[in-house]
């Protein structure tokens, strides 16, 4: 075993130590709360190091030889797995700090069991990654769908946690049913279990149904609409910074599997790839339009992944263009597009759970209206969600706008691709993609503009601080992360390259390194970018402008006399007297009205004291928070009438609307109807283990 | 013309029983105010029906610190109640919203009519409660001290982002205790003090106030003088009417014709500084008369008004064709018919909900009996058809304009010089100076209808209450925000026309 | 289209003034003046002459000392023209737009003998002050209390005819960006607040112009329980512009007088 393996073990043993001190030392003592948090940072950080190692061509593979069953082989990583290994490691060992810090505050866990999900995810994780055969992978994918479930459904008293959690497992299943077809029939044909000997099954229509299936699988793991459905509801009703695990961490084993599918059975058969595009696009906007309008934090955080899922699947669906025509550079571009948007992606939504965990856990409440000027209070979580936000939105000169551009860039290759209906499609999703681009920016304005900047409201106890130091840790690391990323973009691209080479030759996206320091988008004398000049003119830039005002100003630019802001001078009103976080999304509700199908209610209500708000009353329950009626208004005692009108704007998710919800009865009155054959009887399920042994006999008989 | 009974009734009940009965037979609820008596708290309402304008009257006694409300009874009052409650300090029982109208103030209150000054008292402005209850729903409050050149009010907006549910307004800001300061004053002074009530309106008020004491009088004007009064009078409607035009395309971004417009109320200013001293019309009107004649002849009067009705005339008539400023207007600020009229809209508020009331039609008073005047009126209620009834008002003024004119060359042909008359009793003005009384004036603002309630004694003013179209018109704000949005609403405030130094005072 | 052409079809309608002279900025009726102080005296004040003169004018602005010297102190004249109407031989028009004063004592008419180092100072510290300001300024309008004219007023600067555009001055909403604060209206207790509010939100250097006899001196309203006589007391005032309502004219010299941008013959001789 070389020295990289042993290391990749340890990471390995870590992560199950963590899982054995929260099992068997539970929530008794405040003070060991970290402890498994912290070996699974060790942990992480250990497997971390063993996939840059894979990266660099080191040896890393754990020589099993049908330990855990027959035709299995040990967990390996060849670069590509490397490269994944280090991307969503690297993100949890930040993340994995911050829990260790957040566990003990009040809002941590009250019972045991938060920790062993934990480590059994990021655990799964790592086996998924470098799985070598079907059975291993098999079964470390359906660990991750029961991680998944365990931290969705952690808080089950809560309402509606018990339902998301659900729905996760669901479509946790339904994504490992798919692999499993998939897998199984390309393993039947290739005559062994091994990931490896997959790639060699002749081309036919069993080798594209089986890649069509794997893509599925992955593409529900990731939330492709129309399976988008559960991954809002998922990832906000885990706690804590647990769902920076789920949505930073554990979701790149959807795209790893969509690259090694790629790697392994090349592009899919011609119509897929167009599909998948059209959807890519129709997710990312739907995405980023449901994430516009909620009005709670990490409903807008959780679709923001849907949005990002859309982006990246874009990229991937240019790159499958390239391999189908074959095209190397449209390949190379596509693919480097794709892994950069899920560097960016990674980083930043880790980024963003983490921080808006703690401001949750420290304001108590999850509506954004409420939360304004968390810089002021929480001013580490605040700027760390600042810094998620701009790279999430794209914005120069962070990570997420080198991503971006590859991405748009890569689009607009199409001009190089022969059919009319790739072109088509390729100019449709980047019209989709730019849109997305637009909304993107309003929607992290409303987050940067009022919740992280925002007048602080004038509340009574200030509530727990900030993170620890432990907590803090993480997020600048994140946040730095975020930054430095952009800056040392050629040094990413170069590890990029590496870790692709399974898939397509290094040398191709390596030529998206046009000079040292600039970019192109893998294609010569199109266009070019250079994020490392950008982070030296940019301060430059603004450093001069400073000077000038100030050398401008006769050196008073610091003589500041303060006043209250502008309001008209008004004489004060009841309630907010500003923009709040829904009013600003009210032109996106009416202009999207299409995409979200926005309804308006008005009522009269006529001077009625408290009209219980329902809706929001169950969404501010879901995610914890207190809900506080409208005051009615005087303080000498004389209640003044109430409100008289009752306005309401809501927003429907249109894909659970009209796909699941109109086939929810037909599929109960299946199940209500499959439950007879849960008799209860023994004989009964005797007699059907009889039936299915005759008929497996029969179908092997008649096989051979 | 009749001042109509004048009994006090034997107690509020009674009168509010009277008041409905008279409304719902027809009349149109006026005004609603309060007077400090010695036997306690005078409350008089007026109305107007087809016979006239009606007074009645019924005494709260002295101490009684409530009484039951008349707004559950007539909407209309909404507002006039609230006014008593601000300066007499009794609160209306059953009053949906007895908040501080006009004064805000934690003192004494005023009371007009007792002669006896308060003290200023420390600001305690009130905060409005929400009027409407849902998620994410905030108040934009809009003033008093606003973008652009404009009078103070606070507008408070209740919205969720872009609609406007909800809007109400805190009017107390302006407030400058008037009605007291017109205790006092000998009654000559008091036409000074009416004029600057609201300045917009000068004349109109000025007119209000001295039917009043002509009436008090008994005098009768001359006829030069009535010609002299309807000139300015129409004058006045031109310039109110043109500035309201000019805010309507300055809103919708028709740079052109809000210049064109702003130089034709310029040129309108300045024939009214050409022909008595002052560009607003102050000093021309008195109690008995004018105080001279107009300083342009007649004949070169009719010629000015001719080239003005001409080149106004052709710009009115590409507005009214310019689509996209009626696009702004149409179906923008609606002021149902129905309820214009159970309230009893004035001005072209009313009249452009398909009221027909026009105080110069209705209620004749100076030379406009003799003169004809046609009512303008549309069905609509909304932005534009306010704006229709305005403009039609425009050609009707030179109509008017052009029938006084020609009249007053008649009347000066066949007289003596044209020039200042200088002493009392010339043809321009005859002796009204009542030591005792109380009466009833009106006059039709370009705004509506202003009344003029009246009481001297001792040859000074015991109480003078000044009760503008806009105090009345205002409040309909409330209610004519169905489906607009934020950027509709310089429409809609523009297209109202109003002026909040009438309101507060 | 049919607009930009209805634009051009009566020349240029804009004032030339202050370059040039203009006949109605000339005419302008300003408050009232005492005529020729020194041609006539008045009656002693034992021939209930005082009594009668004071008397003549129902906003307290004639007054008469001892010695028989009538005085009008033209920030409290609202231009009802009773005092003219009734003694023609010693009150008059003041004609032109030239009406405001850089101090409050400047507006008494015959002016009084003040030291000329004092009205140098104030208005040497105020070009100082408005150095910056000569070439563009801002305007911010605040209504505390008016009629509603001098608004109009105010908002006719904007018409094609005097246009003060093109002497580089725009109103603006906000007062961070305003420079000069035009202030109407007799002070109403109501508006005290956000008056000062307003001139707290405006940065320095910044000039304020009391617009108006109400604004200057209380006017008819007063000072009583809804009023505080004029703005003097709540903002510090620079130029003091009579009228009962100012003319445009009136307030653009009054705005340029602010600024020191008048030339130095327009400024009637340094008296005010």
């Amino acid at each position: 075993m070389t020295a990289f393996s042993a290391v990749f073990l340890a990471g390995l043993a870590l992560l199950a130590a963590a899982a054995v001190t929260d099992l068997l030392g539970g929530v008794r003592w405040r003070r060991l709360l970290p402890v498994p948090y912290l070996a699974g940072a060790a942990g992480s950080a250990c497997v971390a190091v063993a996939g840059a190692a894979a990266l660099a061509g080191q040896t890393v593979a754990l020589r099993d030889n049908g330990l855990l069953g027959p035709g299995t082989t040990g967990p390996a990583a060849d670069p590509l797995s490397g490269l994944f290994l280090l991307i969503a490691f690297g993100a949890a060992v930040p993340v994995s700090a911050a829990l260790a810090s957040w566990a003990p505050g009040p809002r941590g866990p009250r019972r045991r069991g938060l920790a062993a999900a934990y480590a059994l995810a990021l655990g799964a994780v790592a086996v998924v990654l470098t799985a070598t055969d079907v059975f291993t992978l098999l079964f470390a994918w359906e660990s991750v769908t029961l991680a998944f479930y365990l931290l969705a459904g952690f808080r089950r008293e809560r309402p509606r946690r018990p339902a998301s959690a659900l729905i996760t497992l669901v479509f946790g299943r339904v994504s490992g049913v798919c692999l499993l077809a998939g897998l199984l029939l390309l393993a039947s044909r290739a005559h062994s279990l091994a990931l490896t000997s997959l790639a060699h099954v002749p081309p036919g229509a069993l080798r594209s149904a089986a890649e069509v299936l794997l893509l599925l699988g992955f593409v529900i793991k990731v939330g492709l609409v129309p399976f988008q459905v559960w991954l809002p509801r998922g990832y906000a009703a885990a706690t804590g910074p647990a769902r920076a695990i789920m949505a930073g961490v554990a979701v790149n084993v959807g795209f790893y599997g969509l690259w090694r599918t790629l790697a392994l059975l090349g592009p899919p058969p011609a119509g897929v790839t167009g599909v998948l595009l059209v959807l890519a696009g129709v997710t990312a906007v739907l995405g980023i339009a449901q994430a516009a309008v909620q009005p709670g934090l990490q409903r807008v955080i959780a679709y923001s992944s849907v949005e990002n899922s859309g982006l990246i699947l874009a990229g991937f669906g240019v790159a499958l263009v390239g391999a189908a025509i074959p095209n190397r550079g449209l390949l190379a571009v596509g693919l480097l597009a794709a892994t950069l948007q899920i560097v960016a992606h990674t980083i930043a939504k880790s980024l963003l759970f983490t921080a808006s965990a703690q401001i949750q856990a420290a304001d108590g409440t999850d509506n954004l209206d409420d939360l304004r000027g968390t810089i002021r209070r929480r001013p580490w979580s605040g700027t760390g969600l600042a810094i998620g936000s701009l790279t999430l939105a794209g914005l120069p000169p962070t990570a997420g706008f080198v991503s971006e551009w590859f991405l748009l860039e890569s689009l607009m290759q199409q001009f190089r691709v022969p059919g009319l209906g790739d072109r088509l499609v390729l100019a449709i999703t980047g019209a989709a993609v730019a849109l997305t681009a637009g909304f993107a920016g309003v929607t992290f304005v409303r987050l940067v503009g009022l919740v992280v900047l925002g007048k602080p409201e004038p509340t009574g106890a200030p509530g727990p601080r900030d993170y620890g130091p432990l907590g803090r840790g993480g997020v600048v690391l994140l946040s730095v992360a975020c930054l430095a990323v952009a800056a040392l973009t050629p040094l990413e691209i170069r590890v990029i390259a590496a870790g692709l080479a399974p898939v397509v030759p290094s040398g191709a996206v390596m030529s998206a390194l046009g000079s040292p320091w600039v970019l192109q988008p893998v294609f010569a004398g199109f266009s070019i970018l250079s994020p490392s000049w950008l982070w030296i003119v940019m301060p430059a830039l603004f450093a001069v402008v400073i000077l000038g005002a100030w050398a401008l100003s006769g050196r008073r630019l610091l003589r500041v006399r303060r006043v209250q802001p502008w309001l008209s001078a008004t004489a004060g009103v009841s309630g907010r007297d500003s923009y709040t976080a829904f009013g600003y999304a009210n032109p996106t509700r009416r202009v999207l009205a299409a995409a979200l199908h926005t309804q308006v209610e008005v009522r009269d209500i006529g001077g009625a004291q408290h009209q219980p708000l329902s809706e929001a009353d169950a969404l501010a329950d879901e995610v914890g928070a207190e809900v506080l009626p409208d005051e009615p208004g005087r303080e000498d005692g004389v209640a003044a009438p109430g409100p008289h009108i009752w306005y309401r704007s809501d927003v429907i998710e249109v894909v659970e609307q009209y796909l699941y919800r109109p086939v929810r009865r037909p599929f109960l009155r299946l199940v209500r109807l499959a439950k007879r054959l849960q008799s209860g009887r023994l004989d009964a399920y005797l007699a059907y283990m009889l039936i299915a042994l005759i008929a497996l006999l029969a179908v092997v008989t008649a096989v051979h | 013309m009749a001042a109509g009974t004048d009994t006090i009734l034997g107690s509020v009940p009674a009168l509010w029983d009277e008041v409905t009965r008279r409304v719902a037979a027809g009349c149109r609820f006026a005004d609603l105010f309060g007077t400090a008596h010695a036997g306690g708290l005078l409350l008089t309402a007026h109305l107007v029906g087809p016979a006239g304008l009606e007074t009645w009257q019924a005494l709260l006694p002295p101490g009684a610190a409530s009484y039951p409300a008349l707004t559950p009874r007539l909407g209309a009052a909404f507002w006039y109640e609230r006014e008593i409650r601000d300066m007499f300090g009794v609160v209306p029982e059953g009053h949906p919203r007895p908040q501080p109208l006009i004064l805000a103030t934690a003192g004494d209150p005023p009371r007009p009519g007792s002669g006896s000054p308060p003290g200023a008292a420390e600001r305690a402005p009130e905060v409005l409660p929400s009027h409407v209850a849902g998620p994410g729903l905030f108040t934009i409050p809009h003033g008093p001290v606003r973008s652009g050149v404009v009078e103070s009010i606070e507008y408070l907006v209740e919205t969720p982002g872009e609609d406007i549910p909800h809007l109400n307004m805190r009017v107390f800001y302006k407030h400058r205790g008037l009605e007291k300061r017109f205790e006092g004053m000998t009654s000559s002074d008091g036409v000074l003090l009416a004029e600057r009530t609201e300045g917009i309106a000068t004349v109109a008020h000025a007119l209000a106030y001295c039917h009043a004491l002509e009436r008090m009088a008994g005098a009768e004007v001359p006829w030069a003088a009535s010609l002299v009064r309807v000139i300015h009078a129409e004058l006045e409607r031109l310039a109110c009417h043109l500035d309201v035009i000019v805010r309507l395309a300055d809103g919708a971004g028709l740079a052109v014709a809000t210049a064109r417009f702003g130089w034709h109320k310029e040129q309108v200013l300045r024939l009214v500084s050409q022909l008595c001293g002052s560009r607003f019309g102050r000093g021309v009107v008195i109690p008995g008369g004018v105080q001279g004649l107009p300083r342009v002849a007649p004949a070169e009067l009719l010629t000015i008004l001719t080239g003005l009705d001409r080149k106004l005339g052709a710009d009115l008539r590409v507005l009214m064709g310019t689509a996209s400023f009626l696009d702004r207007l149409r179906r923008t600020g609606p002021l149902p018919p129905p309820r214009a009229h159970e309230h009893g809209a004035l001005g072209p508020i009313g009249r452009g909900s398909g009221g027909t009331d026009d105080g110069r039609a209705a209620r004749p008073y100076d030379a406009y009996g003799s003169l004809s005047v046609r009512v303008a009126s549309r069905p609509a209620g909304d932005a534009l058809a306010r704006l229709e009834v305005r403009v039609e008002e425009i050609a009707q003024s030179f109509h008017l304009l052009r029938q006084a004119t020609d009249e007053l060359a008649g009347e000066l042909a066949g007289g003596a010089d044209g020039e200042l008359g200088g002493a009392a009793g010339g043809p321009v003005r005859v002796p009204c100076d009542p030591a005792e009384g109380r009466a009833v004036g009106w006059a039709e603002a370009p705004q509506g209808e202003v009344l003029y309630d009246v009481s001297i004694s001792g040859g000074r003013i015991a109480r003078c209450r000044a009760r503008s179209a806009s105090f009345h018109n205002l409040v309909l704000m409330h209610e004519v925000f169905a489906g607009d949005i934020l950027t509709d609403f310089p429409f809609i405030e523009a297209s109202f026309g109003l002026s909040l130094a009438g309101v507060a005072r | 289209m049919m607009w930009a052409f209805r634009g051009l079809r009566n020349g240029v309608l804009t004032t030339r003034w202050p370059a040039r002279p203009d006949g109605y900025a000339a005419s302008t009726r300003g408050p009232a003046t005492v005529l020729a102080p020194a041609s006539q005296p008045s009656p002693p004040p034992s021939q209930n002459g005082q009594a009668s003169l004071a008397g003549l004018c129902p906003a307290g602005a004639i007054s008469q000392d001892g010695q028989g010297a009538v005085a009008l102190d033209q920030g409290r004249c609202i231009q009802c023209g009773r005092c003219v109407a009734a003694r023609p031989d010693l009150f008059g028009w003041q004609e032109g737009p030239g009406s405001a004063a850089l101090s409050r004592t400047g507006l008494v008419v015959p002016p009084v003998a003040e030291t000329p180092e004092r009205l140098a100072g104030v208005r040497a510290d105020l070009r100082a002050r408005t150095r910056a300001l000569r070439r563009s300024v801002h305007l911010r309008h605040v209504d505390a209390g008016s009629d509603g004219t001098e608004e109009w007023e105010m908002l006719a600067l904007l018409n094609p005819v005097y246009d003060i555009h093109r002497l580089g001055m725009f109103f603006t909403a906000s007062p961070r960006h305003a420079d000069v604060l035009l202030v109407t209206g007799a002070g109403a207790r109501g508006m005290i607040e956000p008056l000062r509010t307003t001139y707290d939100g405006m940065p320095h250097p910044k000039v304020v112009i009391a617009v108006g006899t109400d604004a200057v001196g209380g006017g008819l309203p007063g000072s009583s329980y809804a009023a505080a006589g004029g703005i003097g007391g709540i903002v510090p005032v620079d130029v003091w512009l009579p009228g009962s309502p100012p003319s445009p004219f009136s307030i653009l010299y009054a705005v340029l007088l602010g600024l020191g941008r008048l030339p130095a013959q327009a400024e009637g001789g340094g008296t005010r």
